[in-house]
């Protein structure tokens, strides 16, 4: 059992500004995109136009010859070899490193077109004989490649400007052959057997799940409500695009400046990839501009700009551009299902029935998180069935984005709720409560589980009083207008997990003779605020100003950390500040105490200073540390979810959280304009630590959530397979103007240790909003985004819900 | 983006003779917030640019003529930005404009666009601007909008091979007020009512106005030439779905003389924009208020006759009702209504 959090805290659960804020402002802070090293190079990644198709030819002869060029890789055409024989330009070559087909012989001539790389350096076959491992690139090897969506990468070229990549990459001469797309669901659903992707066809039969007497439910209710509901694809649209800066050092290692959520990860990927040890690749993320889930390895263009730093001797720069940010980098999915939910007028939910699909683009799993379904409420449904089933289209793929699952769970959930409480002519709020999932007496006191319950309905009270609930909410289509407008409310609920991550995380704390104090970790801000949280937690335990405590993080050579995702960062590198800044201080004691003739154990740390508790005596921070004479003190704290789950650690990190959102709206009936006015976020997220920056994720992930309840899509066109609006022109986000009032509540719970709060606060913003739309037209607009067009129509056609 | 040739003329006579008689080949350069984005997706690729950023003088000012008993006559330079616009007292009375320039996108591009290139801008028709896409306007052989992605499109479609919306949303209000353009080009100066400055294109060699590639937009004067003793009542109203940094969805742009005593409005003027490939002027809606007295009543007979030709795509049907609403909130806003939409 590890020592807790401390009892009195100064610190910790304040709001303390970040850290890095005034170098962020200012511009002083240098993201990946601001990396320039001397001579460094910039590429640009070559995109496939067409929807589908395969590659019949290629000439790079023209792109050689363009200004400034200097390297150019085709993705797809290098495999690593070991030479078997030589003769003449002529080599034969067996696959390296793979156990399985020992026998093939894979045979090339070595000419025009093909790059021999031996030991990371390009080398001619002067420089090889049998037995050398090498990897070649031979462009004959790219022919008969297929690709499955327009913006599938196909090359990546290096020169000396922006510009002479773009000239080069447009020089490139591809020839294809044009295959069939398709680019909708509806497209698959209309023939199921359409093969334009990977998988054996389009459609992959549903996967599903089914508890207690389905039927039975249905026949036993007061009122049965059976619609669709849909959420399109959306892109991540992270500020700072996916990119990376790749400078091989004259030591043989690799560094690279990435924008990522994962630098350990990133500098293992890259370490596999070209065969060298770890610790000779460091990846660098001082500042970074948004991941969502989308940013977890090196990615194509990475290994890519890597590649070509290799191939040109000199450092390589890619960043996407907007278009390639959008397309490639990773998309939310889309989901619709057809919801049967029915209920009794005390509002219990007799039985719940979802048949959904979506797509994850031309590859990828299910669309929705099925396990969770019906959401939130799963384990008070007595009678319920799922199934979902993917639906693969000519599209980038889908990747994490921000609680992956939970925002389609909650409107396939959340918008049937409001629809049947419309039919039972009740408040929503009494279906909620008399749904939500039981007290566990059985289970640990402190945990979700022996909790919710209690925690949901304190979470609905206090939503309820700050958004005015009972005298906003009137029956749907029954509020007062003024002039065209209409006002509604609505309410969505959401849970996640939050817990520490499975992977240690670690920190070191090294305190100084001169009293500094350093803090050192692996993980990446992503603009979430976790270097403030490290500093804040080191601050805390040697009774600092967390101004003062230096942060070195996002190198993935100061230690271990897991990549940011899963909402685990702050639950994983809280406790390993907090671990090793107790370390720290108790290697000061000890090397210290002899010194002032105390006993370690008598020392304690008091703000600004050290106490002797027997002697009374006591000494300023920097006197104290100035008796370390030539040492330092040093401490190393590790967490992870396996150390978490020891016993008597929960109060240190837990995880599972519940949160409830309020959205009140205006909807003009004319122009089908929806306005949010305000948004409620009560948020249960365990031990604050900053009390600001926690505010603040709370308040980006309503924002987030708002965007794709008001804007966002991504739209394909079916004739030419391409993203229309793979821009932030038509690809709509809200500005500051389009936001509402945004009250944040955060339900501090101490004795529950930290809890991850990235993604929770995302979940269940659009659903909120879907239902204030309901509520204030009596009609449901049942496909986000909420759009003047999709709430002119729904009007239009009376939103009949069968 | 293609390498180019820059040029920098300082007055407009020096320009002139860098113009070319066929589009493609030269491109005239003021705020770019337009050019720029089409050089950089090689949706343009001129060979010569003609910067008219050095021009000074009366193309890059607002200059108003008091006239007796009416609005003053106001010119305003091609050169002029859309926040001087926006923000200009001499045009004061002409609050259809004012407001609609304050509401172009956001401050970046208020602060470097300029009238000339808000009249003289292309289409952004989302085919059009994808460099992969061979659309009509490119030469290609067909018009993806009609059968594809239209939610963004025109209503008023009949007889239009291109189904784009004329982009600028300072041309309705300016055509509601009679404006007339100033052009030059070697052959010698011309004016025309700005209405005439603008077609429908459906070829490569067509651009979404009708002047000639080797012609400039020297200004655009207002001059109104109301019935005496009567006042200017005018007004934009525009429908977008965000409300910075957007396009609108559709725009109404009126003005009108009303009589004193009898309050009716005459000399009706109705503009709507963002729902054709031109600025489209209603004469039907014009017609209906003709001489009435505006009330909530007349203005949505107006409004609903402004919508009688519509011929909506498969997606963009939204539009008219949205249409509709524009048109009679522009007309109440004129008569001084006060909102009761906001
Ligand atoms: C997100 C966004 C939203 C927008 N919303 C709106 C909107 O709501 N309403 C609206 O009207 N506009 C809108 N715009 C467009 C903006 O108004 C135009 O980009 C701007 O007005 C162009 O002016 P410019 O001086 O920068 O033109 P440039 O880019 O320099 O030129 C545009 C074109 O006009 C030609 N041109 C310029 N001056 C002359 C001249 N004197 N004679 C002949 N030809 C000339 C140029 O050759 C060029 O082809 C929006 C733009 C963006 C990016």
């Amino acid at each position: 059992m590890a020592e807790g959090w401390p009892k009195q805290r100064q610190v910790l659960g304040s709001k303390v500004p970040r850290l890095d804020g005034a170098a962020k402002a200012t511009g002083r802070a240098r993201y990946t995109y601001d990396i320039n090293r001397p001579g460094m190079l910039h590429g640009v990644m070559v995109r496939c136009p067409h929807a589908h198709a395969r590659i019949k030819a290629i000439d790079t002869t023209a792109t050689r010859k363009t200004p400034g060029f200097r390297a150019l890789t085709l993705i797809g055409a290098s495999r690593d070899v070991v030479i078997t024989a030589i003769d003449g330009n002529k080599l034969t070559c067996t696959p390296a490193g793979k156990k399985k087909a020992p026998d093939e012989r894979i045979s090339i001539e070595v000419g025009e077109g093909v790059t021999l790389i031996k030991n990371l350096k390009v080398v001619t076959l002067r420089d090889i004989q049998p037995g050398d491992r090498v990897t070649i690139e031979a462009e004959q090897w790219v022919i008969g490649r297929e690709l499955f969506y327009a913006g599938d990468e196909v090359a990546a070229i290096a020169a000396d400007t922006e510009e002479h990549a773009r000239d080069a990459a447009r020089a490139l001469r591809i020839d294809y052959e044009v295959l069939e797309h398709v680019v909708s669901e509806d497209e698959v659903l209309k023939d199921r057997k359409k093969r334009t992707v990977p998988a054996p066809s389009n459609f992959t039969e549903a996967k599903g799940a089914t508890q207690g007497d389905v039927e039975a439910g249905f026949r036993e209710a007061d009122a049965v409500v059976e619609a669709t509901y849909g959420v399109p694809v959306i892109s991540h649209q992270c500020l700072e695009a996916h990119g990376l800066v790749a400078e091989w050092t004259a030591e043989g290692g690799l560094t690279v400046w990435a924008s990522t959520q994962a630098t350990v990860s990133t500098a293992q990927q890259l370490a596999a990839r070209f065969g060298l040890p770890a610790a000779k690749v460091n990846c660098i993320t001082h500042y970074m501009g948004g991941g969502f889930g989308s940013k977890f390895g090196p990615d194509v263009q990475g290994f890519a700009a890597a590649e070509l730093a290799l191939r040109a001797g000199a450092p390589v720069k890619i960043m996407l551009d907007r278009e390639g940010e959008i397309v490639a980098a990773g998309n939310r999915p889309s989901a619709i299902g057809t919801v049967k939910i029915a209920g009794k007028k005390d509002g219990t939910i007799t039985a719940y029935a979802v048949d959904c699909y979506g797509t994850p683009g031309y590859t990828g799993g299910a669309t929705v998180n099925l396990n969770l379904l019906p959401y939130v409420y799963s384990d008070a449904i007595a009678n319920w069935k799922r199934s979902h089933a993917v639906v693969y289209v000519n599209a980038g793929a889908a990747r994490a984005m921000r609680a992956p699952g939970h925002p389609q769970n909650c409107v396939l959930t959340e918008f049937a709720i409001d629809d049947l409480a419309a039919r039972l002519n009740i408040d929503p709020v009494i279906i909620r409560r008399k749904n939500l999932p039981p007290n566990n007496p059985k289970a640990p006191p402190n945990s979700w589980a022996a909790r919710r319950n209690t925690i949901y309905n304190e979470q609905i009270d206090i939503a309820l009083q700050l958004s005015r609930w009972k005298e906003k909410w009137h029956p749907p289509g029954k509020g007062n207008a003024q002039g065209p407008l209409r006002h509604g409310i609505g309410m969505a609920l959401h849970t996640w997990g939050g817990f520490a991550a499975a992977q240690p995380n670690e920190c070191y704390v090294i305190i100084g003779r001169d009293g500094s104090i350093i803090a050192r970790t692996s993980t990446q801000d992503l603009g979430t605020g976790q270097r403030t949280v490290t500093a804040v937690v080191v601050a805390e335990v040697l009774g600092q100003n967390p101004a003062s405590i230096i942060t070195e993080i996002g190198e993935s050579r100061f230690g271990l950390s897991s990549g940011s995702g899963g909402s685990t960062t702050c639950p994983s590198q809280a406790p390993a500040a907090l671990r090793a800044a107790q370390a720290a201080r108790d290697d000061l004691f000890k090397k210290v105490a002899p010194k002032v003739q105390a006993d370690p154990k008598d020392l304690a740390i008091e703000a600004g200073k050290v106490v002797d508790r027997k002697s009374g005596r006591s000494w300023t921070w920097k006197e104290f540390c100035a008796r370390l004479g030539m040492e330092e003190a040093r401490g190393r704290g590790e967490w992870s979810l396996g150390i978490a789950n020891e016993p008597g650690n929960e109060n240190i990190s837990s995880g599972q959280v519940g949160g409830v959102q309020v959205a009140e709206v205006t909807v003009d009936v004319e122009t089908g304009l929806v306005r949010v006015q305000h948004l409620v976020a009560v948020q249960d997220c365990g031990l604050v630590v900053n009390r600001l920056t926690c505010e603040s994720q709370v308040a980006g992930g309503v924002i987030m959530g708002l965007n794709y309840a008001l804007f966002e899509e991504c739209i394909r066109d079916r004739a030419t397979g391409r993203q229309l609006n793979a821009d932030m022109e038509f690809y709509k986000l809200g500005g500051l103007g389009d936001m509402p009032k945004i009250t944040v509540h955060l339900q501090d719970m101490p004795e529950r240790g930290v809890i991850g709060v990235g993604e929770p606060p995302v979940i269940s913003t659009a659903a909120a909003v879907g239902n204030a739309v309901f509520n204030a037209l009596g009609v449901r607009v049942p496909f986000l985004p909420l759009t003047p067009w999709r709430v002119l129509q729904a009007l239009a056609q009376g939103g009949k819900v069968s | 983006m293609n390498n180019f040739t820059y040029y920098q003329p300082q007055s407009v006579a020096q320009a002139l003779p860098l113009l070319e008689n066929r589009w493609g080949r030269v491109e005239l350069l003021a705020g770019g917030t337009d050019l720029l984005d089409r050089l950089k997706e090689y949706v343009s690729t001129p060979e010569r640019i003609v910067s008219l950023t050095a021009i000074e003088g009366p193309f890059r000012e607002i200059s108003a003529i008091p006239q007796a008993g009416q609005p003053p006559k106001v010119t305003i330079g091609a050169g002029v930005r859309l926040v001087d616009i926006a923000e200009s007292k001499l045009l004061a009375p002409y609050p259809a404009l004012t407001t609609a320039a304050a509401q172009i996108a956001g401050p970046q591009i208020r602060n470097m666009g300029t009238l000339g290139g808000s009249l003289c801008q292309r289409n952004r028709c989302w085919y059009f601007r994808d460099t992969h896409i061979q659309c009509l306007l490119k030469g290609g052989r067909k018009c993806y909008a009609h059968e594809g992605e239209n939610q963004f499109h025109a209503i008023f479609t009949q007889g239009h091979p291109c189904v784009i919306v004329h982009p600028s949303t300072l041309a309705p209000p300016l055509i509601a007020l009679g404006a007339t353009a100033q052009i030059v080009s070697p052959r010698g100066n011309r004016e025309l009512p700005l209405e005439k400055m603008f077609q429908a294109p459906s070829k490569p060699d067509q651009r979404e106005h009708t002047l000639a590639p080797d012609e400039i937009l020297l200004s655009v004067t207002v001059a109104p030439n109301l019935p005496p003793g009567t006042r200017l009542a005018n007004a934009s109203y525009e429908v977008k779905q965000k409300v910075t940094s957007d396009w609108p969805l559709v725009q109404a742009a009126v003005a009108f003389a009303i009589e004193p005593g009898s309050q009716r409005a005459r000399n009706v003027r109705i503009v709507l924009g963002h729902v054709a490939p031109t600025p489209l002027l209603s004469p039907e809606a014009a017609q209906e208020l003709e001489g009435k007295v505006v009330t909530e009543a007349t203005a949505a007979t107006a409004a609903a006759a402004a919508i009688q030709g519509a011929r909506p795509l498969s997606q963009n049907g939204y539009k008219v009702p949205m249409l509709k609403a524009a048109v009679k909130r522009a007309i109440l806003l004129a008569a001084g209504f006060k909102p009761d939409w906001e």
